[in-house]
């Protein structure tokens, strides 16, 4: 099946998770527009997941392969002080994207003479209390619409030092704990704290973090999963049937027809889907389709490489700036759909110029990185 | 672009351009349904007299606004904006006090430190989901209810109970309705008003809105659509309480 290498020593890129992690940005974009006839292309109306859980998974796979060589050749402190300054980065990311968010919505009230769009985007407390959002801002307490990504991914990184090594050598034990870690938190719902006071994380670090390392064990023992694909049969039929069942249920928030067909008793069992964190639905879902995927999209499978695919790879490889960017980007379009005209051809419209901008930026990106190394800042 | 996937685009342009707004997408409520069926004469007085209105908003997530992709969409908000819109000239405050999760009794337990520095003319108490989700017996629900409503009334507020969302995840529990009929009993005997957001919201869906337009798929909570019309209808009910149009010039029948 699998190479013999782990992923995480095996050479060369896994175009795989480049293009899922493009296409997660893409569908991140999308969704973050409200009313956005093109999310309709994207996973979420489909079933319980959406890309949160492909971003979230790719990040906690991609951490493993990024780091683990490191620590196996330089020792952990190198790796670690790797990671945290990965960490930093984020950090910098979050906070250049809070302030850029909010600049934008004040460039526009204010040259556009509109104060009731501060009012309608105001960004809660920065309004009334700034000083205190700020500090709020700065501790990843305060997180204004769509800022809620990163901080999850910084606090799971912040954590990933002191898995690491337990990871390669016991994974099966580090997933025991991260499995254990989620049930405790949906059981207790524990989560920590926000602000304004009585605000907690909209994705809570606990119940997430069983995705992460969901995406970091798969990393280190892809190549012992042969034993899975004894029930692979079985399996399949399973994540199928599953898969049919929440696109039934999502099909059913569309469609008052399908909805009348369920029972109330069943209906009492599923809902409510709990995103914050993280409900069952939703993660066996997510580990429905990644079954899927595995299944039909092998590591070498050629459409990865066409050209017309490209943008999408790109995007992947260029995760953070892609992000931010598409955060910013969604907020433009939020404002020009509902500023101008809100109808499906101005959505299309800013939906399809807003990937474009997100392609251009990781297209250029990509040329930064590939430029001649400049000497003294070898990195 | 292929030459198919061109046409695609250019299907779906026509389309867009074409498609009508659907009726059943629209906001609205019938008029019976916007009734209060309270004078709320301590707020009327305080937009006569002084040209300022103060209103608390008590209730769980609904009220806190989880599921709106911004606060500013959350009812509470939407509903300052509004009263701004159709009184001009009156002050508006509204404060939010909503903390997601929250049941009856832990609001009941927090209605003299939340109101009373506020000095509120008008409470708008949101409630009934946690408590049917949680299973709380009604009676105890319902003197929680009248213990709130009491401790309000003695800080000079009137009341406007809003009873639980029509959402998937309320419809399936095998009592919600008992809940909404302790809150509109609890209403009338404690001369609070009723701002039938349960009823308003099955009247969407059986007029043929999907849970799509009013619900995040956790099927619980309301999105930025559910929201900001709940505000709009809210203010709405209360300017036709409290302000008549001959007054204000505001528009008073749903549209």
């Amino acid at each position: 099946m699998e190479a013999a290498a782990p992923p995480y020593l095996a050479p060369g890129r896994d175009l795989r998770l480049d293009f899922f992690r493009g296409l997660a940005l893409w569908f991140i974009f999308l969704d973050h527009i409200p009313n956005n006839i093109v999310s309709w292309f994207t996973v979420r109306n489909y079933g319980f997941s959406d890309a949160t859980e492909i971003f979230v998974f790719i990040s906690g796979y991609t951490a493993v392969i990024a780091y683990s060589r490191m620590m196996l050749r330089e020792g952990w402190l190198r790796a670690a002080s790797r990671i945290y300054r990965r960490v930093w980065q984020l950090y910098v990311a979050h906070i250049l994207l809070f302030v850029a968010f909010t600049a934008q919505i004040a460039y526009v009230s204010i040259s556009r003479n509109t104060p009731e769009l501060i009012e309608e985007m105001q960004l809660l407390g920065l309004g009334e209390n700034p000083y205190r959002a700020i500090l709020e801002a700065a501790l990843l307490k305060y997180r204004p619409v769509n800022l809620d990504v990163l901080p999850l991914y910084i606090v799971l990184l912040a954590g990933f030092p002191l898995a690491l090594p337990g990871l390669l050598r016991w994974p099966y034990r580090v997933l025991g704990v991260s499995l254990a870690t989620y049930a405790a938190t949906l059981h207790f719902d524990w989560n920590l704290p926000g602000y304004p006071d009585d605000k907690v994380w909209f994705f809570n670090p606990m119940g997430w973090q069983v995705v992460f390392y969901s995406g970091a064990v798969l990393a280190v023992v892809a190549p012992d999963l042969a034993w899975l694909d004894r029930w692979r049969r079985t399996l399949t039929v399973l994540a199928a049937l599953y898969l049919a069942f929440a696109a039934f249920i999502a099909l059913s928030w569309q469609y008052n027809s399908l909805e009348r067909l369920i029972p109330d008793w069943f209906a009492r069992q599923i809902y409510p889907i709990d995103k914050t964190n993280l409900d069952v639905l939703r993660f066996v879902h997510f580990l429905a389709l990644a079954w899927m995927v595995r299944l039909v999209v092998r590591p070498n499978a050629r459409f990865l490489k066409w050209t017309i695919l490209e943008p999408i790879r790109r995007c992947g490889e260029h995760s953070l700036q892609i992000f931010c960017l598409g955060t910013f980007l969604a907020v433009t379009a939020q404002i020009i759909v509902a500023r101008y005209e809100d109808s499906i051809v101005s959505q299309l419209s800013v939906s399809i110029a807003g990937i474009v901008l997100m392609c251009l930026a990781a297209y250029a990106a990509s040329w930064f990185k590939a430029g001649p190394p400049a000497r003294g800042f070898v990195e | 672009m292929s030459g198919r996937a061109l046409l695609a685009v250019a299907a779906m342009v026509v389309v867009g351009w074409s498609a009508p707004v659907n009726a059943e997408m629209q906001c609205r409520a019938s008029r019976e349904l916007l009734d209060i069926g309270n004078p709320l004469d301590i707020a009327r007085t305080a937009v006569a007299d002084d040209r300022e209105l103060r209103i608390v908003a008590m209730g769980s997530s609904s009220t806190q606004g989880y599921g709106a992709s911004n606060p500013q969409y959350a009812y509470p908000a939407q509903l300052k904006m509004k009263l701004e819109a159709a009184m001009p000239g009156v002050t508006i405050h509204v404060f939010n006090k909503g903390i997601g999760g929250q049941d009856a009794d832990e609001m009941t337990a927090r209605m003299k430190t939340d109101v009373k520095p506020e000095h509120a003319q008008i409470v708008i108490w949101q409630a009934g989901t946690n408590s049917a989700i949680r299973r709380t017996p009604l009676d105890k629900f319902a003197d929680k209810l009248r213990a709130g409503i009491d401790i309000g009334h003695s800080l000079g507020a009137n009341f406007v109970m809003m009873n639980l969302q029509y959402v998937p995840a309320v419809v399936a529990l095998p009592d919600e309705e008992e809940y909404a009929r302790v809150m509109s009993e609890v209403a009338k005997e404690k001369h609070a008003g009723l701002f039938n957001r349960f009823a308003i919201m099955r009247s969407w869906y059986n007029d043929g809105m999907p849970y799509a337009q009013f619900v995040t798929n956790d099927g619980l909570h309301l999105n930025d659509f559910g929201q900001k019309c709940i505000g709009k209808l809210l203010s709405m009910a209360i300017i036709d309480t409290i302000a008549p149009k001959h007054l204000t010039g505001a528009p008073n029948t749903p549209h």
